[in-house]
């Protein structure tokens, strides 16, 4: 909490807007979790939610001639209005199904606005979009990315503060019941219908929040708020960061933001790498790094922390060799399939191959050395897995044999006891 | 009229093109209760496979190689990917698909680059079939038409007149049943997600050429196909012949109109009205064209939600 | 003859060109407890379903407290005073069994747009879950997550879960269904307490519970009602015997 409070004060302007897009994206993952990963309804337009927010505010901004409808402090609530409104309408249509069908509906919902928006110039700017200024408030100028960064700080904890306290209320709990067995519910009584659609409300009012946020941030909105990429991205953030945990999708799109930000200078295959990442979840670790994360904390409980820093480590570093050598490998790849490597190639007949840049160093494509680097890199990383595997399981064996040597003496000593 | 005519030939020949990836997501629907989110990206694989071995496979054989290639892509993400997360449940494997189309995009503009890449018809298809009036009607969307009626004629008697259509039926049906009855069903799953993807790769291959080769292909073809099966009845292949085929002609037909609301408000004397609203009554029903098969999805969701052919949920 | 609580007149149901119920008709009394014998796909839990609103009949009428129910919502169905139970057990299973009962418990409290006050400060609520809990003994297992019971566990639970709505008629689908001897008999008696001043009608197989717990008996047959009677007057009718019970119980 500290180090969110301190973050304009020690961090570089551009990484304070880096932190403002990673509370922006948490807020996000986190009201979509609360229909994906509480009532178990998988939305895959989830960026029209987002998208109507943002354009609300970016009007609300400019009404009144440019004074703003509301001070710009409390501005994000013509974004949650937006993102309400258009959560009722979609969610009364969407959720007249279920499961497979429900997703596709979402789906086509945000693709129709992603359709429409460039068409309907007034509301959403066609190409160029619409832009606004921030204004004056309380004092404030909220000229510099610092303001910007409390304000966004303080709406995104507060609303996912509230986000939490719903899910102690009753309805948080009937959420819970939807994903479960909606199916029951109706022989309970409940209107699952009306239910699911309040829910999908509410998720779609703190996305517009969010959205909200983004254009005080930056000043403008475009009907690209509306591509499927934003709403591809929160699905992927929310399931990598793990939708059990409260918390979870918050992390994952903080982290994902984060590595977005500082390194697609680096790299343009980005988003094959988050993709990845995200297969690597589904298929290996459902519960995503949050569960990872609990599972830790309870191994470290069950084996303790001198035990358990071995594993972790050998973990940690089969990890790091198994990513460098795939991210060697992927770069190496992008940049010869790359036009201007290409051209370079296709310029000197007497070289077809000539050497990459990677890393300040140059490798020859068709040397094998060149190979050999990422094949070791990958085959050593998966040699530290297997040893760490090796490892827990030497770990578990361990416990076991003291759990049962413990029960003997027990046994012992009772027998010996009553004899 | 030509016009007309002309916009109905086009109109039919896309939805016998959207059909034919339709079909077999629909067909591995009914049979596994799997939304693969990847089959339109298999439509883009057999484009891009066709492109590349169009060098030396020549314009036919790339086709065909490249329908093949894509097939087994789609048995090996059924045997690698699907089946690992097959207990997780349906919403998880709809998510692994959603992810692997995803890798696909970015991989296909690892490989080929992000814009669109030159996969022309060529020269010696690139002649008229017939004429309509004073238009000359292209060949090669009457060969699209024929390849999607050949295919939908060829699984059709496959399904329901050989013994392999039946066991695939009943597979889908009662898969434990057919298990039980000594039939291999997970190879029969493999089978058709591969046959079913092979089509949509040979969808891919053959419009391809014709319309552009893109690394947006898979979206904007998947959510179209999404459409027709929530429209059509998901599991229903008469449903998804009959949807294609209407969003298709509805979808051309549109793009020749100029006419707004405004102007059809005007039979009631409120042209001025409308017009000083602006917004949606002054948009030409051509702009809107993308957008109505959305309107006709969420039309049919208000007042048949189980799709036209498809059965009540 | 006080006015019956739940009629069906003439209640048919086809599936395509089959006819599964055939023309039944029935009339529960407020405090009767009537059981549903008969071969398995006779129609028995067909039968609930149209009650409860699961499915809508083909023709005929569902007649409760005076109003026509066939064809309505399970959810309008449910509040007017209808509640049932499943033959596969369908509870809610990642969550405890607490959560559970208290999810059926906050519908008749009216709880369910409810997102401004916390639930489990609410006392009322929280007495009548554990009420219903103790009930059906499971108050022990209260946070044990439900799909980790014990089937009869599960069975008790589902009961549990009808109940909690307070309802006139209920409707139990095989609850004994997987219970051992001395758990049938204690939820027999549990039966017999729950359903005191309501109306019962009950799905089994325990013909022995079927004959102690029910005032009358219907016996199900290819989707028709063949006897309707008192235990007696079952136990001697030929043409069940014949159909269902075959010599042993003579």
């Amino acid at each position: 909490m500290v180090a969110l409070l301190a973050v304009p004060l020690v961090l570089s302007p551009g990484l304070v807007n880096a932190a403002i897009q990673m509370l922006i994206a948490a807020l996000f993952a986190s009201a979509f979790n609360l229909l994906c990963g509480q009532a178990g309804m998988l939305s895959f337009g989830h960026a029209a939610y987002f998208g109507v927010g943002a354009f609300a505010t970016v009007h609300a901004m400019n009404a009144l001639g440019g004074a703003g409808l509301l001070p710009t402090p409390i501005l994000p609530l013509a974004g949650a209005v937006g993102g309400l409104g258009i959560g009722l309408i979609a969610g009364w249509f969407a959720t007249k199904r279920t499961g497979t069908y429900f997703a596709m509906i979402t789906l086509a919902i945000a693709e129709l606005l992603h359709a429409l928006a460039p068409h309907l110039k007034g509301l959403f700017g066609g190409e160029a979009g619409v832009s606004a200024m921030r204004m004056p408030a309380l004092g404030l100028t909220f000229g510099s990315t610092t303001q910007v960064y409390y304000l966004t700080l303080l709406w995104v904890l507060a609303s996912v503060v509230l986000l939490y306290l719903y899910t102690l209320t009753p309805m948080g709990r009937l959420t819970l019941g939807l994903r479960e067995n909606g199916h029951r519910l109706r022989f309970l009584g409940y209107d699952t219908h009306k239910v699911s659609v309040l829910v999908f409300a509410i998720s779609g009012m703190f996305s517009g929040v969010a959205g909200g946020l983004q254009v005080i941030n930056n000043e403008a909105a475009n009907y690209v708020l509306f591509d499927p990429g934003l709403s591809a991205a929160v699905v992927l953030n929310t399931y990598i960061g793990g939708v059990k945990a409260f918390l979870g999708p918050a992390l994952g799109a903080s982290l994902m933001t984060f590595f977005g930000y500082a390194i697609s200078d680096v790299t343009q295959s980005w988003l094959l790498y988050q993709g990845v990442l995200f297969v690597l979840v589904m298929m290996f670790m459902p519960a995503g790094l949050a569960g990872l994360l609990g599972a830790a904390r309870a191994l470290r409980d069950r084996h303790g922390t001198g035990a358990l820093l071995p594993v972790l480590v050998l973990a940690a570093a089969a990890a790091l060799l198994l990513t460098a050598g795939t991210a060697f490998v992927v770069e190496m790849l992008q940049r010869i399939f790359s036009q201007d490597y290409r051209a370079l190639a296709g310029a000197n007949a007497a070289a077809p191959w000539p050497p990459v840049k990677l890393l300040g160093r140059s490798w020859p494509p068709a040397t094998l050395t060149t190979w050999l680097a990422p094949a070791s890199a990958v085959a050593f990383g998966a040699a530290l897995a297997w040893l760490a595997r090796r490892r827990l399981h030497a770990l578990e064996r361990r416990r076991e044999r003291d759990a049962s040597g413990a029960e003997s003496t027990t046994t012992a000593e009772v027998a010996g006891g009553a004899v | 009229m030509e016009t007309i005519v002309v916009g109905l030939l086009n109109g039919a020949i896309y939805g016998l093109l959207l059909f034919m990836v339709s079909a077999g997501l629909t067909l591995i629907f009914g049979m596994m209760g799997v939304l693969n989110f990847a089959h339109a990206s298999f439509y883009m694989l057999g484009a891009y496979f066709a492109y590349a071995l169009q060098g030396t496979l020549g314009f036919g054989g790339a086709i065909v190689a490249s329908t093949l290639l894509v097939g087994v892509v789609g048995v090996g993400v059924e045997r690698f990917f699907l089946r690992r997360v097959h207990h997780h449940g349906h919403a998880h494997e709809l998510l692994l698909t959603f992810g692997l189309s995803f890798i696909i995009a970015e991989l296909i503009k690892l490989f080929f680059g992000n814009f669109p890449v030159n996969y022309r018809v060529p020269k010696s298809l690139e002649f008229a079939a017939f004429t309509i009036g004073n238009a000359n009607y292209p060949f090669y969307r009457v060969l699209m038409g024929g390849v999607a009626i050949a295919m939908f004629v060829a699984i059709y008697l496959l399904l329901t007149r050989t013994r392999v259509g039946i066991v695939v039926r009943s597979a889908i049906y009662k898969p434990r049943m057919a298990e039980a009855l000594g039939h291999n069903v997970p190879l029969v799953f493999m089978g058709v997600f591969g046959v079913g993807a092979a089509l949509a790769g040979l969808a891919g291959a053959v419009a391809g050429a014709f319309y552009t080769t893109n690394p947006n292909m898979a979206i904007e073809l998947g959510v179209m196909v999404f459409v027709v099966v929530v429209v059509g009845g998901l599991g229903s292949l008469g449903g998804a012949m009959l949807a294609s085929l209407l969003i298709g002609i509805i979808t051309s037909l549109a793009v020749g109109v100029d006419a707004t609301l405004a102007d059809l408000l005007a039979h009631v004397g409120g042209r001025q009205w409308a017009e000083s609203i602006g917004g949606l009554f002054t948009l030409k029903v051509s702009s809107l064209a993308a957008t109505l098969p959305f309107a006709l999805m969420l039309l049919i969701l208000l007042l048949r939600p189980s799709g036209l052919l498809g059965e009540k949920p | 003859m006080s006015a019956a609580i739940l009629t069906l007149r003439d209640l048919r149901k086809s599936f395509g060109s089959t006819e599964i119920i055939r023309g039944v008709n029935l009339e529960l009394q407020p405090d009767e407890r009537h059981a549903f014998i008969g071969p398995n796909g006779a129609g028995k839990s067909t039968v609930f379903h149209l009650i409860s609103g699961n499915l809508s009949p083909t023709a005929g009428e569902i007649v409760f407290d005076g109003r026509r129910i066939d064809g309505k919502s399970p959810q309008s169905i449910n509040r007017l005073g209808v509640s049932r139970s499943f033959q596969i057990t369908n509870i809610f299973p990642k969550l405890s069994v607490f959560e559970n009962l208290r999810l059926a418990v906050m519908r008749p409290r009216g709880l369910q747009y409810c997102f401004w006050h916390r639930i489990d400060r609410d006392a009322v609520v929280r007495e009548q879950t554990e009420r219903l809990l103790e009930q059906v003994r499971l108050q022990a297992r209260a946070d044990t997550i439900a799909g980790e019971l014990a089937y009869s566990e599960q069975r008790s639970l589902e009961i549990a879960m009808t109940l909690a709505s307070d309802p006139k008629v209920v409707l139990l689908d095989e609850p004994m269904a997987g219970m051992s001897n001395e758990e049938t008999a204690y939820t027999a008696d549990l039966i017999r307490e729950v359903t005191r001043g309501r109306a019962l009608m009950l799905v089994e197989h325990d013909m022995e519970v079927v004959f102690s717990i029910s005032d009358r008996i219907s016996v199900l047959v290819y989707g028709e009602v063949i006897a309707t009677g008192t235990p007696e007057q079952i136990r001697n009718n030929a043409s069940v015997k014949e159909a269902y019970l075959g010599e042993e119980i003579a």
